[in-house]
């Protein structure tokens, strides 16, 4: 899943400066999962405006809409009657939701109200640890399940480095797991402590083009 | 449609003299959608109930607000009235114009009342029907642990005619069962519960086997251990033992002791049952085996039965108690004694004993605990016992209902307490299960299928764990059991696409409460366990407080929503204030302490733009403690009131 946060306030205001109809668009996928903008997101956000907005004495109007993903450009379509309403539109989903958004209606201003972080899953409630980069190369086959790319504060391909704290944390953030602990624990467990004497070779990040793109076959 | 509007004002027997009835009878009327004001002197009277039934009819109203005292106090016999009218329970909206304006202010409050009457009218738009429906019930009792609590509640439960299962985990009971209502079962392991209240079904290891029970409701009656403390990292010390060791010794052998110490507190405050063992043992080695007996303790507990007059006797036989502070330190010496060094509060200064014997033993919880405690959802406290430690579900209620825990598996407590848990459990059981049916609210509390996300939010939040994943026309959706759910909200306010709704705290109906304000109000959010009360009191002993203040009960403090906060700032209040339990007193846990986070998070959004995040505050308070209430809406007002 996409893990995105919220913008600072201040940052957004400044962005919708000069805009006196809005819309705030939340996306209903990834980041109404990840607490960032989803409906009730979208009515924290457009309310936080509103307040603003009155306590400067400012006219603002808002309209609060969610889609049920953003980056599908027939799912942003169906709020095509809605943005013609309005001066701006300020998305709460992802990069991708943003540009869908702003591709779909190339004449109104699009603005990010999020910061897209990274690809994660939930530790507990609240808290969204990553778990993917998206290097292009996938090696979690050698790794017992466990990304080093991602994981090890120095994305180490041959771990451990060294410096390794006792309990297993990481010297950079000693709050952190070190990736090659884990990894060796996880080989361990599945009896295939041969892989860590594997050398690798440095990874072929050339297998991301940017921008990314894939061409899969009909099927 | 439009809604149908039914208005009732109570003047308590023309004791309401600061309010102008007259003048809120007018402005009621033209109030939108509502057909009929009616105006008694004492609703909550059987001829007054009567008309108001008949009223309500005529008008053919569905709906029904009205205007009187605390709801603490008349909402069961106001409810009950309606439906004799044909309208559902639920269909009630009640201002507290005697509690919440009339006793807690001084001069006129007509306004307030009007003020107060048009929220609970607007809130009554979004009351819904709630109707109920009988849910049976697996009438099959499942007892863990064949300790002696165990043994004592599985008979216990099995006389008041209800099926048991007493399931242990070595292969003897504490007593023999001659009971054929109870099934035994030794040699037996839980391996998984799902379900919940009143339909458990319990997967149980048997040997090689493993079998699959349904049970209507859980209780765990496992004993609590004694263990000794190795004092060299894994190693045992010679010298140092365990009181089990000490009775083995003192019946095999004759040897006599010089010194022996009895060592308690060793890790924070001691037990019960240590103290009680420890007592007793220095007892019969003063009497039988040594010439010098020491106690080591911080604060010796004498709570248990018995236990002041064991303490006296040994004090009188010449056993010597040693109040130490800090760590107690056991060196091991070449001759095989011990030396114990610790620091004497009464004479503030080290004492250092030689000892032939040091007896040291604390009570741990039963080892499946830690397992089993998260396992099921159910919490462990924070020495590692069962049950949360929470007044609302003292002495054998879990968070979950149909759980439940009773003797020393939930904590610190000697056989006598163990012994009445083993009664109280026995009364909750027969209420919940003797019927074999439960009569239950269906869907106070709903998720919309087609807006949940699935992110399950509301699952980890739920803290009663009434909140599963079902699978719905190919997709997976949140949906609560009713049965197990006990109306707190929470998942509502959390749930990042506002697809969860209360029927009755709904969403809908707290906003519409704050957009009947006028502005310049305090809007304090009440926790109907707590500060509600606290409110009501604040009135019954007439300590004033600021007529701004617009009281919204929500059925806890974590019920309130981000949203709520910001809409009532949007709606011109000053000030906003969210009352609810103390820490460690919420009936749904952690209702609470979410909503301190909560409140924080607003805070800090509001600094954020540029506004004084001192418009908003978390107050914990008790349901007695009116003059916090009152001190903490005046100093709300004081700070930014106008």
């Amino acid at each position: 899943m996409i893990i995105a946060e919220r913008k600072p306030f201040q940052e957004i205001w400044e962005m919708i400066r000069g805009y006196e109809r809005i819309m705030v668009v939340g996306c209903g996928t990834c980041v109404t999962v990840c607490w960032a903008g989803g409906e009730k997101e979208v009515g924290v956000l457009s309310s936080q405006l509103r307040l603003r907005a009155a306590e400067e004495g400012r006219k603002l109007n808002i309209i609060e809409s969610v889609i049920e993903r953003q980056c599908e450009k027939e799912m942003v379509e169906e709020i095509a009657d809605k943005v013609r309403e309005v001066d701006a539109v300020l998305s709460m989903g992802c990069g991708v939701g943003v540009q869908t958004i702003a591709e779909t209606f190339e004449e109104k201003p699009v603005f990010p109200a999020l910061n897209t972080t990274f690809m994660g899953m939930p530790e507990r409630e609240g808290i969204w640890v990553e778990r993917c980069a998206a290097c292009g190369d996938c090696m979690l086959y050698w790794t017992g399940g466990i990304c080093p790319v991602v994981r090890c504060a120095k994305g180490l391909l041959n771990g451990p480095c060294g410096g390794t704290r006792r309990g297993g944390k990481c010297e950079i953030d000693p709050d952190k797991d070190c990736a090659w602990v884990l990894i060796y624990q996880r080989l361990e467990k599945q009896g295939r402590l041969d892989l860590m004497e594997r050398y690798y070779e440095p990874k072929n990040y050339r297998a991301v083009k940017r921008p990314g793109k894939i061409e899969a076959a009909i099927r | 449609m439009r809604e149908k509007i039914a208005l009732f004002l109570c003047d308590c027997h023309h004791s309401l003299k600061n309010i102008d009835f007259d003048a809120v009878r007018e402005k009621a009327e033209k109030l939108e959608d509502v057909v009929h004001v009616g105006l008694s002197s004492a609703l909550c009277l059987k001829e007054e109930l009567e008309e108001m039934a008949s009223a309500v009819r005529e008008k053919g109203a569905d709906r029904v607000v009205i205007a009187a005292c605390s709801p603490r106090l008349s909402e069961p016999i106001f409810r009950n009235a309606i439906q004799e009218a044909g309208l559902n329970p639920n269909m009630l909206s009640i201002a507290n114009i005697r509690e919440q304006c009339s006793w807690a202010h001084e001069g006129d409050v007509t306004d307030k009342a009007i003020e107060m009457i048009r929220m609970a009218v607007s809130g009554s738009r979004s009351l819904k029907e709630i109707r109920r429906e009988e849910i049976d019930l697996t009438r099959e009792v499942l007892v863990v642990g064949g300790g002696r609590t165990g043994v004592r509640t599985a008979l216990e439960i099995s006389r008041l005619g209800l099926k048991t299962t007493l399931l242990e985990g070595t292969d003897h009971l504490h007593a023999e069962i001659n009971d054929e209502n109870v099934e035994v079962l030794t040699g037996a392991t839980l391996v998984k519960v799902e379900g919940n209240v009143g339909d458990f079904s319990v997967r149980i290891k048997k040997g090689e086997e493993e079998i699959l029970r349904r049970f209507g409701a859980i209780i765990f009656a496992e004993e609590s251990r004694m263990v000794g403390i190795p004092t060299s990292g894994s190693k045992r010390v010679s010298g140092v033992i365990s009181h089990d060791e000490l009775d083995e010794m003192i019946r095999s052998e004759t040897t006599r002791f010089e010194t022996v110490a009895f060592l308690l507190d060793l890790h924070g405050e001691g037990f019960r049952l240590s103290t009680l063992s420890a007592l007793r043992g220095a007892l019969m080695v003063k009497e039988k085996r040594a010439s010098e007996v020491y106690v080591l303790c911080k604060n010796l507990k004498v709570d248990s039965q018995g236990a002041e007059a064991l303490y006296r006797e040994a004090r009188d036989r010449g056993v010597l108690f040693l109040k130490f502070d800090g760590k107690v330190k056991i060196e091991p010496l070449e001759d095989g004694r011990v030396k114990v060094k610790a620091k004497d509060v009464l004479l503030g200064d080290e004492v250092e004993l030689t000892c032939d014997l040091v007896v040291v033993e604390e009570v741990s919880p039963p080892p499946s605990a830690e397992e089993i405690g998260p396992k099921l959802r159910v919490g462990i406290d924070s020495q590692g016992f069962y049950q949360d430690e929470n007044v609302h579900l003292y002495p054998v209620l879990s968070r979950r209902k149909g759980i439940f825990f009773v003797g020393s598996c939930r904590g610190d407590l000697d056989p006598v307490r163990a012994s009445m848990d083993v009664s109280s459990v026995a009364i909750e059981v027969y209420e919940l299960l003797s019927r074999g049916k439960m009569s239950v609210e269906i869907e106070r509390v709903k998720v919309e299928p087609d807006k949940c996300r699935s992110c399950l939010t509301c699952i980890r939040f739920c803290p009663h764990s009434a909140i599963r994943l079902t699978r719905l026309e190919e997709r997976e959706v949140a949906q609560i059991y009713d049965p197990a759910c006990d109306e707190c909200g929470l998942c509502a306010t959390v749930c990042p696409a506002k697809a969860i709704a209360l029927s009755r705290e709904s969403d809908d109906g707290i906003l519409a409460q704050i957009e009947a304000m006028e502005e310049g109000r305090i809007v304090v959010f009440c926790c109907a366990e707590s500060a509600y009360h606290a409110a009501d009191r604040a009135g019954m002993l007439k300590m004033a407080y600021p007529s701004q203040v617009r009281i919204i009960p929500v059925p806890c403090a974590g019920r309130v929503d981000t949203l709520h906060i910001l809409k009532a700032f949007e709606n011109g209040a000053t000030g906003v204030l969210v009352m609810g339990c103390p820490e460690g007193a919420c009936r749904h846990l952690e209702g609470n302490i979410r909503a301190r986070e909560r409140v924080r998070y607003v805070q800090n959004m509001l600094e954020e733009m540029g506004l004084d995040g001192k418009r908003v505050k978390m107050v914990g308070l008790g349901p007695d403690m009116a003059w916090k209430f009152v001190q903490e809406v005046s100093g709300m007002m004081k700070e930014v009131g106008k």
